[in-house]
């Protein structure tokens, strides 16, 4: 499958809007600072100047925050969903949220020093992700309608909030009021220097995604179909696992659990490109899912003044009608 | 094309054996069995996806089972009894995934691949739907369009499991008129488990029927069974 002509035009504006948007959120907060002041926060940063200080310790990685959240999110959002072959499948609702969620949670509240660092807190996300991931797939063989599916994520992440509420009980004041603020959602969380080793993760992420895009566009036409296409049904069901739980897991980690974006952003990319060329798709996501994201955000700084919304809510409100929209449209 | 030597099909039960048949290039083969017989296990041991308890597939002088799966899906193509069609799925990107075990890593169609597809499509006379979302097909449309499918596999094998099961008596027709004419024109060895007896006598077509007595399955060439004798040996 190509990229047909016009989804190529769409794709080229998307690109070129994008700089201006993430212009828009550099530049969106309480605080005004010039351009002058980012190219000297990133390039000769002095940190005595109070504007270059704001934008290197908190725009710089929120915006990066947001574009990666928005778009790793949405990739494993439509991994998920073609390899169930279901339009309502999505890293949150499927449990592989939860599974982070919970990892940390028990990471955090040990209170033992490596797990409650950034690298302890990481890894405890992505194991968690992963395994969750596997129950998810594990639990796929077993069932054959897509609404039982999305159950059983709903019922794992029920069952993980009912253990991370008992976890809190237990827990000291200090470790409580870190994994609630964790849990509401935030893309501030980053330090400007942690983000070069996010940034290697999403590129092995989505750098992996590329080698899926054949086998995904096979598995469009259902797991059978795509072995007698001579796809390797099992290996690439395992990696595309992996690769969400990498994009998942590490957003989770930094930004706490975000919903409905992996799940609304493919379908939105799929009513806009009409196609399922997993390549027009992926990168489709990618943007479309930034877009969402720093939108979202952007509202948000606009009204910190006067309301303070975690990011976490603000997807829910416009993710929630979306689903359905989504349900009333193709389910019904 | 394909040889069956003393084969035993079953899976955990045997279900029956096979006196030794050599199926060829050109022609067509009519599966017929009552249900339960072991039809859908015979298709599965041809593609290699389960093991005859005894005996040998070969297909061009190789063991079957020896076969990776690219090898496989280079050699044997299957089409569903159905189709439904997938959102946003145009016929033309869907009989490009047939294209799927020659294409590279990123699994771009090359000018020759192209080719290949729109032969397909012109050869089942659905050229014109190219751009048509797979939902918005009819029936018999949509069969054809996987059997488009499955030719630009350029596989010397097709193996079709009920294919006309949910179409009309027109539509039922032209698909085995066209499978005919695909398995002379471009020299392929085609196989169709059927219900539709009447279809499958009228279609000329060679007969592998599943001998309910004998627990055997056996190979009349076409016009030589009558319906009669087809529903006495194999229900």
């Amino acid at each position: 499958m190509t990229v047909a002509r016009n989804n190529k035009f769409i794709l080229f504006t998307l690109v070129l809007l994008f700089p201006i948007l993430c212009g828009m959120h550099l530049f969106a907060g309480e605080i005004t600072v010039s351009f002058s002041d980012f190219w000297n926060s990133v390039l000769n940063y002095n940190d005595e100047n109070t504007s270059q200080t704001i934008i290197r310790e908190f725009r710089i990685p929120r915006l990066t925050m947001g574009i990666l959240a928005g778009g790793g999110l949405s990739i494993a959002g439509l991994f998920m969903q073609t390899m169930f072959n279901n339009p309502l499948a999505g890293p949150y609702i499927l449990g592989i949220n939860s599974g982070s969620s919970l990892f940390v949670a028990f990471s955090v509240m040990t209170g033992i020093p490596f797990l409650t660092s950034n690298l302890g807190t990481i890894s405890s996300a992505l194991i968690g992700a992963f395994i969750f991931g596997l129950i998810i797939l594990s639990f796929s063989y077993l069932v054959k309608s897509h609404i039982s599916l999305l159950l059983i994520g709903i019922m794992l992440g029920s069952f993980t909030s009912a253990i991370v509420s008992i976890l809190q009980t237990m827990s000291e004041p200090n470790q409580l009021k870190l994994f609630t603020m964790w849990t509401m959602g935030s893309l501030q969380q980053v330090e400007y220097t942690e983000l070069p080793m996010i940034i290697l993760f999403f590129i092995v992420g989505i750098g992996l995604s590329l080698f899926m895009i054949k086998p995904l566009n096979a598995l469009v036409i259902g797991e059978s179909q795509a072995l007698t296409l001579g796809i390797h049904v099992k290996y690439v069901r395992l990696a595309l696992i992996s690769i969400t739980a990498i994009l998942t897991g590490i957003i989770t980690a930094y930004c706490g659990p975000i919903a409905f974006v992996g799940l609304a952003v493919p379908n939105i990319v799929k009513m806009i490109f009409k196609t399922q060329s997993h390549l027009t798709l992926l990168i489709g996501c990618f943007l479309i899912g930034s877009f969402f994201m720093l939108t979202c955000d952007i509202i948000i700084q606009v009204l910190e003044s006067t309301i303070h919304i975690p990011i976490n809510a603000l997807t829910s409100i416009i993710g929630a009608p979306f689903v359905i929209v989504i349900v009333l449209k193709r389910l019904a | 094309m394909i040889e069956l030597n003393g084969i035993e099909i079953g899976y955990k039960k045997r279900l029956f054996s096979i006196e030794d048949i050599q199926l060829s290039k050109g022609k067509v083969y009519s599966l017929i069995g009552s249900n339960g017989a072991g039809k859908t296990t015979f298709l599965k041991t041809l593609q290699g996806n389960i093991t005859p308890l005894n005996g040998q597939i070969l297909i061009n002088k190789t063991e079957v089972q020896l076969f990776d799966r690219l090898k496989l899906s280079q050699t044997i193509s299957f089409v569903n009894s159905k189709f439904d069609g997938v959102d946003y799925l145009r016929v033309y990107d869907y009989v490009g995934l047939g294209r799927t075990p020659y294409t590279n890593a990123l699994g771009r169609l090359s000018e020759k691949d192209q080719k290949i597809v729109e032969n397909a499509l012109t050869e089942l006379n659905i050229k014109h739907l190219s751009c048509y979302f797979t939902t918005k097909l009819s029936d018999g449309e949509r069969q054809l369009a996987a059997i488009a499918r499955a030719i630009s596999q350029e596989t010397d094998i097709i193996i079709l499991d009920e294919p006309t099961a949910f179409l009309d008596y027109a539509n039922r027709k032209l698909v085995m008129r066209e499978m005919k004419k695909i398995a002379s024109e471009l020299q392929k060895c085609i196989i169709i488990s059927s219900h539709d007896l009447d279809l499958c006598l009228e279609s000329e077509t060679d007969i592998l029927v599943i001998n309910k007595e004998l627990k055997t399955l056996q190979h009349f060439i076409s016009n030589t069974l009558s319906k009669e004798k087809l529903i006495e040996i194999g229900f």
